[in-house]
């Protein structure tokens, strides 16, 4: 336990509050409504390729549908259409919030929006024609990444100055992971650009700088992004602080380190320096760290009002996609082990254990953030609490299902594949079953995300009569800090 | 922690470090690596790949071939791929230096590619099998890559690269013939080049147990 001020929130005046609410809201809004465009794209293409996984035939006279374009257009849509804006909607609101300043120039960050969306779109429709680079979720072309890195240093640039504007006072733990995410992002996508796209190292060299960002995509990016949101959501939603400083410091620099040497543990026996590949296995394995000291420090403060959860959305959301959050960087770390990995490398369960950190942790977490964050821009409640209801319940059952079959038959798959006894075809047999579950899974979340999609339409153009009440989804028991919180 | 100079330096040095050890040190000591002379032929090793194979490897690229098919061959005692027979020897760094992008892959969807040329030299087979990969091999789950073919009508003396032996669904009408495109010719030229069989001080092929 810590008395330090730098466990609370913020302790605005709700004046201050809606006078940065008001600052921020158009670019939010902006990053928020065209990243939902994109989750529905991004989803529905992952639907065609779970699809077609089953059902090879399914389209194959159309070149730019075949399997290989739609499995990367859906990750990469998700990756810089869906997660990224998300994730920096999320960043900037926090951003004013806790530097306690109303927003300035919002003009270049509306300009960033639009430049970074025309960069997505250039580049879905690069990989569609056939530009692809084949770098693991560097897909997108060059000519579409130098968009993407300009909009993003508008956006960089505009957080240095918030923070230097910022009202003195100590700095709350989500200032650091938006720190850390604002500042590792664009040194990860500009580094491995130049060196694998624009420049092109020899191709000797290209393995672990891919493994290298691959891993700080989601360790030093959307991580530290979702964390950020946590951290500053569940306090709010249940009217308490953080529980310790100090789990919070250890979460903080241990994710910061071994998330950064993390990537590398994916090329196990592949083609690079062993001392890397040893490096990246540790590193792995040592992610229980920041796993138990963010379980640790969210049960504690969780602990007696996990009952919030059944009424707030954000706060279900959220938790949600911590507990999810822990699950995925433990379970990479057993995948990591060189034994483990033998069996499930190249095996569906890295499609599992991407499903679980993409959507099940990040995707539910920016929900979450959503959920609190556009009532408060708008000045309008979400349409309908059942419909919130069904967008939980559809991803939560799409996650876990997708995530457990690809995992269980990724085993089976692997032991197949690993067997010296057992053909190519049997590893196929084994885990044809398990692909067909995951395709519904895909279903599952592709409804989800169009429930979520119909809710955000609704609060925008008042479809229907607009909720006057907050949305909650059970009967409330219990008060948070905030009036209107939902 | 209530100093923005503190995280930043913290974030220098542990994000810094990684960087150095990733990123420069592979682009330092691994971003220019020789092939070897090949004492036999007088070429190089590994060889260095022609112009229409080259080509190949955008098309390989492009239709995301690398989302089924990993092309690495891992060292013996931690994983079977030799003894599966899907090479000789562990897959190396020099072994990456003809490619443009390293199609490592992270699946096996499809079977592994790394030595696809060794296990396969007959041309019309590899255009059989990627225009209709069922006539091949029923139980395949390969989408056909019929769209890097041309189905058209026999008109005077029939195509000298038209795709022999066709049977099945798929197989032209009487009076048709199926001819590759330029990209289906590059394709299979790159397909016939993916060869590690040859020897790498750095790689010796794992003796009998």
């Amino acid at each position: 336990m810590s008395n330090d001020q730098s466990s609370k929130p913020d302790t605005l005046s709700s004046a201050d509050r809606a006078s940065i609410d008001a600052s921020v809201s158009a670019p939010v809004i902006l990053f928020f409504g065209t990243a939902i465009f994109w989750l529905l794209l991004g989803s529905a293409f992952e639907c065609l390729s779970a699809i077609k996984l089953i059902w090879p035939c399914l389209l194959d006279s159309c070149g730019f549908l075949t399997y290989g374009r739609t499995s990367i257009v859906s990750v990469n849509a998700l990756a810089y259409g869906w997660a990224t804006p998300a994730a920096i909607g999320i960043g900037l609101w926090l951003t004013a919030r806790l530097c306690r300043v109303p927003l300035v120039r919002t003009k270049s960050l509306i300009a960033a929006g639009i430049i970074w969306n025309i960069g997505t779109f250039v580049g879905v429709a690069g990989l569609l024609i056939g530009d692809n680079t084949s770098i693991s979720l560097l897909n997108f072309p060059g000519y579409s990444t130098h968009i993407l890195l300009l909009a993003f240093v508008l956006i960089a640039a505009w957080t240095i100055v918030t923070f230097n504007q910022r009202q003195s006072g100590p700095l709350y733990v989500s200032q650091w992971f938006l720190v850390a995410g604002f500042f590792t992002f664009p040194w990860l996508f500009a580094t491995a650009n130049q060196f694998l796209i624009w420049n092109p190292v020899q191709a000797s060299a290209q393995p672990a700088i891919a493994a290298w960002f691959a891993g700080g995509f989601f360790n030093l990016w959307l991580a530290p992004m979702g964390l950020a949101a946590a951290f500053y959501l569940v306090p709010k939603a249940t009217g308490r602080k953080m529980d310790s400083q100090h789990l919070s410091l250890l979460a903080f620099w241990s994710l910061l380190l071994f998330g950064a040497w993390s990537g590398t543990s994916r090329l196990i026996g592949g083609p690079l320096p062993a001392w890397m590949v040893s490096v990246g296995v540790a590193a792995s394995v040592m992610m229980f760290i920041p796993a138990i000291a963010v379980a640790l420090n969210l049960h504690f403060t969780l602990d007696g009002h996990y009952a919030a959860m059944s009424w707030s959305p954000a706060l279900r959301f959220t938790v949600t996609g911590m507990a999810l959050l822990v699950f995925t960087w433990v379970l990479a770390a057993i995948n990591a082990l060189p034994s483990v990995n033998s069996v499930t490398n190249f095996s569906d369960i890295t499609r599992g254990l991407n499903l679980l950190g993409y959507y099940g942790f990040f995707s539910m977490t920016a929900f979450g953030a959503i959920y609190y964050i556009l009532p408060r821009l708008t000045g309008k409640e979400w349409p309908s609490s059942c419909l919130i209801s069904w967008h939980f319940w559809l991803a939560t059952s799409g996650v876990l299902l997708g995530a457990s079959v690809l995992i269980l038959g990724g085993l089976i798959q692997g032991f197949a594949l690993q067997d010296v006894g057992v053909t190519f075809r049997s590893s196929m047999d084994f885990i044809f079953p398990f692909r067909f579950v995951a395709a519904l899974a895909a279903l599952l979340i592709l409804g989800a995300n169009v429930a979520f999609a119909l809710l955000f339409a609704g609060l925008h153009w008042s479809l229907r009569r607009p909720g006057t009440s907050p949305a909650f989804i059970a009967v409330r028991e219990e008060n948070s800090q905030e009036p209107v919180a939902v | 922690m209530n100093k923005l100079t503190l995280i930043f330096t913290g974030i220098l040095l542990t994000f810094g470090s990684a960087w150095l050890g990733l990123v420069v040190y592979p682009v330092i000591h691994l971003g220019d690596v020789q092939p070897l002379p090949n004492e036999e032929t007088g070429g190089v090793l590994p060889t260095t790949l022609s112009g229409l194979a080259v080509a190949g490897q955008k098309v390989y690229a492009a239709n995301g071939c690398m989302e089924c098919h990993s092309q690495q061959v891992r060292p013996d005692p931690l994983t079977t791929d030799i003894a599966k027979e899907l090479g000789k020897r562990q897959t190396v760094p020099r072994d990456e230096i003809r490619e443009h992008t390293p199609f490592l892959g992270e699946y096996r969807i499809g079977q592994d590619l790394s030595n696809y040329g060794t296990r396969q030299n007959d041309v019309a087979a590899i255009h059989r099998h990627l225009y209709a990969p069922k006539s091949v091999t029923p139980w395949s789950n390969m989408p056909s890559y019929s769209y890097l073919y041309e189905c058209r009508k026999i008109v005077g003396q029939p195509s000298a690269h038209a795709v022999q032996g066709l049977t099945g669904r798929r197989a032209p009408a009487p009076g048709y013939e199926v001819v590759p495109t330029q990209q289906a010719e590059a394709l299979v030229a790159y397909l016939l080049s993916l060869n590690q069989n040859y020897p790498l001080p750095e790689s010796p092929e794992p003796t009998a147990k």
